[in-house]
């Protein structure tokens, strides 16, 4: 029995480390479809126009968790440059990025 | 020719310069697109669903952002390491061609307001 502790310790160890999930967190979909309700104002009205230059504001229901995570934090850190898009990512932190991405992945699965 | 009929046609020909600049980006042609996304399509997947989450869904996007994104990589507006190079040899019509294919694919939707 003395001999099986230790094994057994290392595997309810390593079962431990396995479970407490993937290194990135991935996000509260419902707390970020909340915190999310600003940015309806532009990417929830259907074909809205960007002005100068005049282009349709992109869809982002449905994109990649990790691709908005990503441009979120570029923004944010001034390496994409949108005047709106960088003072809105500028007011959150990682936990809001995460969740915001997280709800509009979700959002295209179907 | 009275004046009039002068003026209406002059209006009209107005009219049209105005709404010409929109037609620019009609002009893509998605089946040229598709054969020219093949590259694409190694990180972007075959009709925009992208293989590695990192990389952004391309299927349904808007066409005009599609363009947008794409002339800021060739420019390095939009600095990108992968994505630079990649844009750095399309022309104008590469990139509308491309931006039609993609955007014709089912795909990215707009966030409904509840």
């Amino acid at each position: 029995m003395r001999y099986l502790t230790i094994p057994v310790v290392m595997l309810a160890t390593a079962g431990l480390l396995l479970s407490a999930g993937p290194a990135r967190a991935a996000g509260d979909i419902e707390a970020g479809k909340i915190k999310s309700y600003t940015c309806t104002g532009c990417h929830g009205i259907p074909g809205y126009n960007n002005v100068y230059p005049t282009y349709k504001v992109p869809k982002i229901g449905g994109q990649n968790y990790e691709y908005l995570v990503n441009a979120m934090k570029a923004y944010r850190a001034g390496e994409r440059d949108h005047k709106t898009m960088d003072l809105q990512a500028n007011s959150l932190s990682d936990r809001d990025i995460e969740d915001i991405a997280a709800y509009f992945a979700s959002l295209g699965s179907d | 020719m009275n004046i009039r009929k002068k003026t209406s046609k002059l209006a009209l020909i107005a009219s049209m310069a105005l709404i010409m600049p929109i037609a620019i980006y009609a002009d893509g042609d998605p089946d040229a697109g598709k054969v020219k996304a093949q590259v694409c399509a190694a990180c972007h997947g075959q009709d925009g669903h992208s293989i590695d989450p990192t990389y952004p869904n391309l299927a349904g996007q808007h066409e005009s952002y599609l363009v947008k994104a794409l002339a800021d990589y060739r420019a390095q507006r939009r600095v990108n390491p992968i994505m630079g190079p990649m844009a750095a040899n399309l022309s104008d019509q590469d990139i509308e061609d491309l931006a039609a294919w993609y955007a014709g694919q089912d795909g990215l939707k707009d966030l409904s307001i509840k």
